[in-house]
C-alpha cells in the first residue's frame, strides 16, 4: 500500500494551498466588482468557478481511491 | 539506456508527408484572410468560443507535449497527468481580472501593459524577460520535435560518398526551416484554423493510440491490473524523487506554470484576444481547462502508461531501460500498423509545429509592438500613411519570425543536456516565469504596486534568483519541503517557490517603502542634485548587479549587495519615472474594470441585456462612418442605444465568426429586418451577398 506521502498528502496540499489561491481570486473578483453578483450572467460564472474546483477535486479523489482499492 | 533508430516504414513517411502538405495548404488558404498586422497577429477579434477552444488544444497539447508526458508516464505512471489538472486555481484571477484587462485596454502585448501601468522602462525590462521566455519556449518545442523525429531516422546517411551522422541539432534545424516558412506566410488566422484542425486530429490520434495499446495488451482490465498501485495514483509522491515529485511540480507548474501559461503566454493570450468578446474568451478558457485539458492529459501520457505495461509483460519488446523521451515513438510503432504509425507521428509533429508557430507569431508581435514601433517612433522622421506603415510592419514581422526561429534553435543547446525534456521544461519554467508572474499579478491586482517595486523586482529579483542557482543548498534548501538536492540539477522544480518568494518580497517591500523613497528623492530635487545623484547611482547598480549575478564575491556579500541594489534602483526609479497613481491604474487593475470597459467603449456602458437578431444587409452609400443602422424594432430587441458597440456575423454557426465585423450602432430606421452597413464592413466582414447576418450588442 503506498504511503500517505504518495496518496492523500499531495491531495490535501494541492487543494489546500491551491484552494487558498482560488478563494483569494474569488474574493478579489467579487470585492472589486469585476465579478458582479447582481448580474445574472456573473452569478452563473461564480457557479461555474466553484463547480470547476469541486470537479477537479473529485477527479483526483476518485482516481486515488481507484488506484488503492480497485 | 536503450536508444532506437529507423523506426517506421516508407508508408509512414508518405502519410506524414501528405499530412504536412495538407496542413500547410489548409493554413495558406486561411492566410489570405490577413489584411493587416492586426489580422496577422490577432485574427481580427471575431471568433466564437468553440473555435478558439479547439484551436487551443493543439497549442496546449503541443507545448505540454506527447514526448515529455509519455516519458514521465513511462517513468512514474498516471501522475504524469497532474500538470494538466492543476490550472483551475487561477481561473477567478484570469477570467475576471487579467482577461478583461488585456481586452479592454487593447494592449497588443504584455510589455505594452507594463508601460501603461508603470513606465517605459518597466516595459523595456518586461520585453527582455518576455522574449527570453518565449524564445526558451520555442527552443523546448524544437527540442521535443527533434526528439520525436530522431528515433524514426537512421543513425547516419551517405551523401556524395561522405557519411553524415543524424544529430538532434541537425534534425531541429531542418524542422525549424519548415516551421519558419509556414509561419512567415501564414499569420494568426492561418494558425488558428490549422490549430483547430490539428486539435481535433490530435485528440483522435491520442485516443486511437490508447485504444490500440489497450487492445494490444488484451483489454483494459488486464492493462489496469498489470500496473502497480503507485503507478495508478493521479498525484506523484510528495517529495521523492528529486526528478519528479508532487510539491516541486506544484510550485513549478501549478503556480508559476499556470500563471505563466494563462497570464503571460502571448500565444495563448492572443487566442483569447481573437474571440469576439470577453465573455466568449471566458467560455473558451473554461471549456479548455475543464474538458480539453483532462482529455489532453490522457492523449499525451497514455503511450508512457502502455509502454510501462509492455515493459512488464514483454521486456524484450520494450526494455525497461528504454530512453524515456523515445517511449512515445516506440509504443506507437509497436501497437499500430504501418501507415497508422505515420498518421500518429504526423499528428504529433504537426501539433508541436502548431505550438511553435503560435509562439513564433506571438514573439514577432512582441517585437513589432515593443521594439520596432518605439524605435521607428523615436528615430524615423518620415511620416508614412497607415497603409505604408502596415505594409512595412508586416514585412518586419515576417523578418522577425525568421530571426526568432533561429534564436529558438540556438536555445535548444541550453536544454538538450537535461535527462528528460520534462525536466528541461520544468527548469525553464521555474527560472524564467517568476519575475514576470509576480509583476503581472501584483500589477493587475494591487493598485498600490509602484514602478520602483516592479523594476526593483525585475532586476534584484533576477539577481537573487541567480544567487539561488549559485547557492542552492543555502538559499533554496529552506523551501525544499524535504526534497533531496540532486547536485547535477539542483532543485529543478521547487526553485520556483524560492524564485517567486524573492521577487514577491522585493516587490512588496519596495512598494511599502514608497513614502520614504519619495521623501528622499524630494530632498534631492529640492537641492537640484537629483540628476547628478541618479547619474552616479545608475553605474553603481549595474556593478552591484554584475557582482551578484557573476558570483564574484561570497554569498553573504552578494546577498547584501542584491538587497542594497534593490533600494538604490527604487531610488533611481522614484526620482526619474513620472508616475501618476490614478492615471496609471485607471482601467488597468481589477479594481477599475468598469472604467476599462468605458474606456474601451468610449462612453457609458449600457448594461441592459438584449437578444440576438437575424437581419439581411444593405450597403449604405451616403455615410462612410464606422456605424451600422438597424431598424427601431431590432434596436429594441437588442436593448441597444445609438453609440453602443455591436458585433455582426454570418448566421452560419460553423464559420465560428470568420465572417464578422465589429461596429457601432448608428441612428435607427424603419425597415424591419434590414441592417445598413458600409463597403468597408462588407470587405472586412467578408460577408456574402444575400446571406443572413446575426447581430448582438457587444456592450
Amino acid at each position: 500500500m503506498p504511503s500517505f506521502y504518495h496518496t492523500w498528502l499531495p491531495f490535501i496540499y494541492l487543494y489546500g494551498v491551491g484552494g487558498v489561491f482560488f478563494v483569494l481570486g474569488l474574493i478579489f473578483a467579487i470585492k472589486s466588482n469585476a465579478l458582479n453578483l447582481k448580474k445574472k450572467k456573473h452569478k452563473y460564472w461564480l457557479r461555474v468557478l466553484i463547480f470547476g474546483y469541486l470537479y477537479f477535486m473529485f477527479i483526483h479523489a476518485f482516481f486515488t481511491i481507484a488506484a488503492l482499492y480497485w | 539506456m536503450e536508444k532506437f533508430h529507423n523506426i517506421g516504414t516508407s508508408a509512414d513517411w508518405l502519410v506524414m508527408l501528405f499530412y504536412f502538405m495538407f496542413v500547410m495548404l489548409f493554413g495558406s488558404y486561411f492566410g489570405r484572410y490577413n489584411r493587416n498586422t492586426k489580422d496577422f497577429f490577432f485574427g481580427g477579434r471575431r471568433f466564437t468560443w468553440w473555435l478558439i477552444a479547439f484551436s487551443i488544444v493543439a497549442t496546449g497539447v503541443g507545448s505540454h507535449s506527447f514526448i515529455k508526458y509519455s516519458a514521465m508516464g513511462f517513468n512514474n505512471g498516471f501522475s504524469s497527468t497532474m500538470t494538466y489538472l492543476n490550472d483551475w486555481f487561477f481561473m477567478p484571477f484570469f477570467l475576471f481580472g487579467w482577461l478583461p484587462i488585456v481586452i479592454y485596454t487593447k494592449v497588443q502585448s504584455i510589455p505594452e501593459y507594463f508601460e501603461k501601468r508603470f513606465s517605459p522602462s518597466a516595459r523595456f525590462l518586461a520585453t527582455i524577460l518576455l522574449i527570453f521566455y518565449m524564445v526558451g519556449y520555442i527552443g523546448i518545442g524544437f527540442l521535443t520535435m527533434g526528439s520525436a523525429m530522431l528515433p524514426m531516422l537512421p543513425e547516419s546517411f551517405v551523401l556524395f560518398g561522405s557519411n553524415f551522422p543524424v544529430t538532434l541539432m541537425g534534425v531541429v534545424t531542418v524542422i525549424a526551416v519548415i516551421t519558419g516558412i509556414y509561419i512567415t506566410f501564414g499569420g494568426q488566422t492561418a494558425v488558428i484554423f490549422t490549430d483547430l484542425l490539428q486539435g481535433v486530429v490530435l485528440l483522435f490520434a491520442g485516443f486511437l493510440l490508447f485504444f490500440l495499446g489497450v487492445s494490444y495488451l488484451g483489454g483494459f482490465s488486464i492493462f489496469w491490473d498489470m500496473l502497480p498501485a503507485e503507478w495508478k495514483l493521479p498525484l506523484a509522491h510528495f517529495n521523492k524523487p528529486s526528478g519528479f515529485n508532487f510539491v516541486g511540480i506544484f510550485w513549478q507548474d501549478g503556480i508559476a506554470g499556470s500563471v505563466g501559461f494563462l497570464f503571460m503566454n502571448m500565444g495563448l493570450i492572443m487566442r483569447f484576444m481573437a474571440t469576439k468578446s470577453v465573455d466568449e474568451g471566458r467560455k473558451a478558457a473554461v471549456f479548455n481547462v475543464l474538458f480539453m485539458l483532462p482529455l489532453s492529459a490522457i492523449v499525451v501520457g497514455n503511450a508512457g502508461w502502455i509502454g510501462k505495461a509492455l515493459s512488464i509483460e514483454f521486456p524484450d519488446l520494450v526494455p525497461p531501460n528504454t530512453v524515456p523521451d523515445q517511449i512515445f515513438v516506440v509504443v506507437a510503432n509497436i501497437v499500430s500498423h504501418p501507415g497508422v504509425f505515420g498518421f500518429i507521428m504526423a499528428a504529433l509533429t504537426a501539433a508541436l509545429m502548431s505550438t511553435v508557430d503560435t509562439l513564433i507569431n506571438a514573439t514577432a508581435a512582441i517585437y513589432i509592438n515593443d521594439i520596432h514601433r518605439p524605435l521607428i517612433k523615436a528615430y524615423s522622421k518620415r511620416v508614412n500613411t497607415v497603409k505604408e506603415t502596415d505594409k512595412k510592419e508586416l514585412f518586419a514581422a515576417r523578418i522577425a519570425s525568421v530571426a526568432i526561429t533561429i534564436l529558438g534553435v540556438i536555445s535548444v543547446l541550453a536544454f538538450k543536456n537535461f535527462p528528460t525534456i520534462y525536466e528541461a521544461h520544468g527548469y525553464f519554467h521555474s527560472t524564467l516565469t517568476p519575475p514576470l508572474v509576480v509583476a503581472i499579478f501584483l500589477g493587475a491586482f494591487w493598485k498600490r504596486f509602484t514602478p520602483s517595486g516592479v523594476i526593483a523586482s525585475f532586476v534584484s529579483g533576477v539577481a537573487l534568483m541567480i544567487l539561488g542557482s549559485n547557492y542552492p543548498a543555502a538559499l533554496i534548501g529552506p523551501f525544499d519541503h524535504g526534497i533531496v538536492m540532486d547536485s547535477s540539477h539542483p532543485y529543478t522544480y521547487i526553485r520556483a517557490l524560492y524564485n517567486i518568494l524573492v521577487c514577491l518580497s522585493i516587490a512588496v517591500i519596495i512598494t511599502y517603502l514608497d513614502t520614504i523613497l519619495r521623501n528622499i528623492t524630494a530632498k534631492w530635487k529640492k537641492s537640484g542634485t537629483d540628476r547628478k545623484i541618479t547619474n552616479i547611482l545608475i553605474p553603481v547598480t549595474v556593478i552591484f548587479f554584475l557582482l551578484t549575478s557573476l558570483n564574484i564575491t561570497n554569498m553573504p556579500v552578494s546577498l547584501a549587495l542584491a538587497l542594497i541594489n534593490s533600494f538604490l534602483i527604487s531610488l533611481i526609479v522614484t526620482s526619474r519615472v513620472k508616475y501618476d497613481a490614478v492615471r496609471n491604474t485607471e482601467g488597468l487593475t481589477v479594481w477599475s474594470i468598469q472604467k476599462a470597459k468605458e474606456i474601451f467603449k468610449g462612453s457609458k456602458i449600457n448594461e441592459a441585456e438584449g437578444k440576438t437578431v437575424k437581419v439581411k444587409f444593405k450597403i449604405k452609400t451616403d455615410d462612410n462612418s464606422d456605424t451600422v443602422n438597424f431598424s427601431f424594432t431590432e434596436m429594441e430587441d437588442m436593448a441597444a442605444e445609438v453609440g453602443d458597440l455591436v458585433y455582426i456575423s454570418d448566421a452560419r454557426k460553423y464559420l465560428g465568426g470568420l465572417k464578422s465585423v465589429h461596429s457601432v450602432y448608428g441612428e435607427p430606421h424603419g425597415e424591419k429586418g434590414i441592417v445598413y452597413i458600409t463597403e468597408d464592413h462588407l470587405a472586412s466582414g467578408l460577408f456574402n451577398k444575400n446571406r443572413i447576418l446575426v447581430a448582438e450588442k457587444e456592450m
